[in-house]
């Protein structure tokens, strides 16, 4: 197989940082190399430079055999290179059809003279492209309207609409549900077939296994090896991405509950156009057991913890902490009774973005004795202190220490950030929603272990995640959610991973 | 890296990321309105140094070659401080909403109503001064303060925004106010309210001091406080933590616990009250009249000037007093080197258009550099 793309020598420096350190690769056409490395191991950086949005300090791309110099995304498209961001690109009140032609429009002249946008004609080519790569979208879809993983296949299609033969994916699936990243992948199959050749990058490497070819393995910035996806297990590959083997078994020890901490009755959430999204749930979680909510995206998991926390309000229903009953208590009221909250959304919920460190730590505690006097005068001193001593516990790694911003911060330590905050609080609940998304195997292990000692010191645990495996890794029981109802709780002794995915996808029903 | 232009290097200098990125980008929007006021002059063919020189002069800064009987310098100054004052007060009204997440173009109509209702309750009536203007500094912050309230309530309770909000409280007030100074209050030959007694007002005029006859801005003192107390309270205190939180990020806010309506409302009763005293040290201080159905642009400019000081209490601090000595000094300049008065007035407004703009410049530094450092 001839080489489509190569990669001669790069090297790419950002201030105090080599992002990529004289990396040599090649890509052969028709096949799925997949880009493996942890958050900041440069896997980005040389997928922007293939696509234009950065240029090499040192080194040489060429493509079909010939040297270019690519030097903005329209080289890069002219070149046949399309790229689908992490985060979409999208008009949200425009269809399908509209956002796919953005930028080259076919025109035709309306009674000869005025000059309209030919959309007749670009549904059907749409709709053509559609069909040949079984994407399955309806071009006249306005895109508001249609959940992610069609949003997704727009952006897909934008690439083939613009004839892209090589096709780079930004962890494509880190957005997605299960079902949905099963369908992506089988659509990135069906590329290869079809003769495109496709880039992926990513850190899951489960669906490497599944459907990549090559893998290339990103450590520090340096190419460490690209091997046969075939010949190599998985526990090898993340050895060699993370430099070190990763446990990926957290060892558990047997409890039996005896105090209950929380205690959700029959709670009831409905949204702004009132459709029901928390049907009548309840569940209990005692001192040093983690409960573990499942389900696939958008079934209601999130919005039980948000209630929880006081964020949004519940339409019917009660929630007890303790013995005390929170439901109708302010967020603050509902931290200082001793709930900790791991929101799903790092950046808008989380954090405070244009905020240094320190005070994003100290982001729930700012107000009370010693961080605040009496008079409402903030003191200094105890914020820098609480910051040194979290840093330093939780081991987050920063550029100014206290005073870095935090939007500046990789996500893996703003992530850290949160949750050395969370713990402080010394809360008797503590809340994880999506705790890992977009985490590195080193992070996701580190925050694993977190979550466990945590248990193990008899806090109690809710934690929400669509990742099977975590679930199962770390639950002692298992809150299955579809529709917005409960489907199941149950010991995690007594699940399969397999009953598990079946209660997830409403095939099994079971009332309790 | 070489292949950077040379003025493009210079620009990223100025405006570019580092240290004092905010003052340094501030200072640089001063320089290029003082480059296009250059420029205009030397199209007029007047001496722009000259020019400069004769605004500096008329503003108190330097000394003017001659002065007229009991004026001097001294009362350039002072009179500088007195038109000074109620920018000060209306720049921090809308930087510490701004500080908030809240864009309060309000500053007008809260001065207009504020102004009003001091001179209706206590600019006519035959009050001891000083009880007189205590209760006019009063009046000011409680009915600036009312429509804060006003606004940050709709905001918070109906997600009102408060831009619109603002924009139809300006229209509101100003027609509302008119219909009563038309009807009641109007002086037939100057067409404007009737001017308050001297008792009511905060300013001082025609004071003679020594052999000088100066106006004395008696709330000047309080305008500096409250600059002081402002950067006090967004730096150091809690509810200065709240606002700035809020302000940056809303939903963060709600789940760290904080109050958010609680703030918004907090902070509209602030910058309500910081109007509300632009529009007492305004309409009963460098003025004495409220003229009917006009809007007064100060409380415009204001935005602007707060944005040259990066919405900041000092920052707001030295652009009004920066912005005033242009907006003083060009009608000296305009008699000295014979420039229509628009023209001279027009470098002012060049001013407030490139502090507006700052922040373009410097996202375009930042994009710059960041070019630079991938070349």
């Amino acid at each position: 197989m001839e080489n489509l793309v190569e990669f001669r020598n790069i090297t790419k420096r950002f201030p105090g940082i080599v992002a990529n350190d004289d990396i040599s690769l090649s890509v052969k056409k028709g096949e799925i190399l997949a880009i493996l490395g942890e958050n900041g191991a440069g896997k980005s950086t040389l997928m922007s430079m293939l696509f234009g949005m950065y240029t090499p300090d040192e080194g040489d791309i060429y493509i079909r055999g010939k040297k270019e110099s690519i030097t903005s995304p329209l080289v890069a498209n002219a070149l046949n290179i399309g790229m689908v961001h992490q985060h979409f690109m999208l008009v949200e009140n425009q269809t399908i059809t509209e956002n796919i032609i953005m930028g080259i429009e076919q025109t035709k002249r309306r009674f000869g003279l005025f000059p309209v946008v030919d959309l007749e004609q670009a549904h059907t080519k749409v709709q053509q492209l559609s069909k040949l790569y079984q994407l399955e979208v309806n071009p006249r879809d306005l895109i508001e309207e249609v959940p992610v993983s069609t949003r997704q296949r727009v952006e897909i299609l934008k690439m083939l609409y613009r004839d892209a033969e090589i096709l780079i994916f930004d962890e494509p699936t880190a957005v997605l549900t299960p079902q949905e990243i099963e369908s992506l992948l089988k659509i990135i199959k069906n590329l290869r077939e079809s003769g495109k050749t496709i880039i992926l990058i990513t850190h899951k490497l489960d669906e490497i296994k599944k459907i990549a070819d090559r893998c290339a393995i990103l450590c520090k910035g340096k190419l460490v090896d690209v091997l046969k996806v075939a010949d190599t297990s998985v526990q090898h590959m993340s050895a060699l991405m993370v430099g070190r083997d990763v446990s990926f078994t957290v060892k558990k020890q047997e409890h039996t509950y005896t105090e209950r901490v929380l205690l959700v009755e029959n709670i009831s959430v409905v949204s702004q156009d009132n459709i029901t999204l928390v049907d009548a749930v309840s569940f209990a979680v005692h001192k040093g057991e983690v409960l573990a909510i499942a389900g696939v995206s958008g079934n209601g998991q999130v919005e039980i913890a948000d209630a929880i926390a006081g964020l949004i309000p519940i339409k019917e229903g009660r929630i007890l902490l303790e013995e005390t009953d929170i439901t109708n208590l302010s967020v603050r009221k509902r931290i200082e009774a001793g709930i900790g909250y791991i929101p799903e959304d790092r950046h808008s919920v989380g954090l405070i973005l244009d905020f240094s460190l320190k005070e994003n730590l100290c982001l729930k505690q700012y107000y009370e004795e010693p961080y605040s006097n009496k008079r409402g005068i903030l003191q200094e001193q105890a914020m820098v202190e609480l910051g040194k001593t979290l840093i330093e516990a939780f081991d987050i790694r920063t550029s100014k220490g206290n005073d870095t911003l935090v939007r500046s911060m990789s996500g893996g330590n703003q992530q850290k950030a949160i949750i050395a905050r969370e713990i402080h609080l010394n809360s008797k609940l503590i809340m994880f929603v999506q705790p890992t998304r977009g985490l590195d195997v080193g992070a996701i292990e580190s925050i694993h272990k977190r979550i466990n000692t945590l248990r193990n010191e008899g806090k109690a645990i809710l934690l929400v995640s669509l990742e099977l495996d975590e679930v199962m890794q770390l639950a002692d029981t298992i809150l299955v959610m579809y529709n917005g109802k409960v489907q199941t709780i149950k010991k995690a002794k007594d699940l399969t991973k397999l009953e598990v995915g079946e209660y997830m996808m409403g095939v099994h029903v079971e009332h309790n | 890296m070489n292949t950077t232009s040379l003025p493009k290097r210079v620009f990223i200098l100025c405006c570019g990321k580092g240290k004092h990125q905010l003052l340094r980008t501030s200072l640089f929007c001063i320089f290029l309105s003082l480059l296009a006021g250059t420029l205009l002059l030397l199209i007029l063919g007047k001496n722009p140094l000259e020019a400069y020189k004769s605004i500096l002069q008329g503003a108190g800064i330097l000394a003017k070659p001659r002065y007229a009987g009991r004026k001097s310098q001294l009362t350039d100054f002072m009179s500088l401080l007195n038109y000074t004052t109620p920018m000060i007060f209306a720049a921090l009204s809308v930087a510490v909403a701004l500080k908030c997440g809240i864009f309060n173009i309000c500053v007008s109509g809260i001065m207009v109503f504020s102004g009003f209702m001091a001179t209706v309750l206590f600019g006519y009536s035959s009050l001891n001064p000083l009880l007189a203007k205590i209760l006019v500094v009063f009046s000011g912050i409680l009915f600036g303060a009312l429509i804060g309230v006003l606004i940050g309530y709709l905001k918070h309770r109906f997600n009102m925004n408060e831009v619109v909000v603002a924009i139809m409280l300006n229209y509101i007030i100003s027609y509302v106010v008119s219909f009563f100074i038309q009807t009641r209050y109007i002086d037939p030959i100057t067409r404007q309210s009737v001017a308050v007694s001297q008792n009511a007002r905060l300013t001082l005029f025609n004071h003679p001091v020594g052999n000088l006859n100066m106006e004395i801005p008696l709330v000047f003192p309080l305008a500096l406080i409250a600059v002081f107390v402002i950067k006090f309270v967004l730096d150091k205190t809690r509810f200065g933590f709240e606002l700035k939180a809020v302000g940056s990020n809303n939903k963060a806010s709600k789940y760290a616990g904080i109050n958010v309506g609680r703030a918004v409302v907090f902070t509209m009763i602030i910058s309500g009250a910081l109007a509300g005293l632009a529009g007492v040290s305004y309409y009963l201080g460098s003025n004495a009249s409220i003229q009917p159905r006009v809007l007064p642009s100060l409380g415009f400019d204001a935005i602007a000037v707060a944005l040259l000081g990066n919405s900041s209490a000092i920052g707001s601090f030295f652009a009004s007093l920066l912005v005033m000595i242009f907006d003083c000094g060009t009608t000296y300049m305009s008699s000295r080197l014979q420039v229509l008065r628009e023209i001279a007035a027009l470098i002012t407004s060049i001013l407030l258009l490139f502090s507006a703009i700052g922040i373009f410049f410097r996202t375009l530094a930042d994009r710059m550099q960041r070019e630079i450092e991938e070349v």
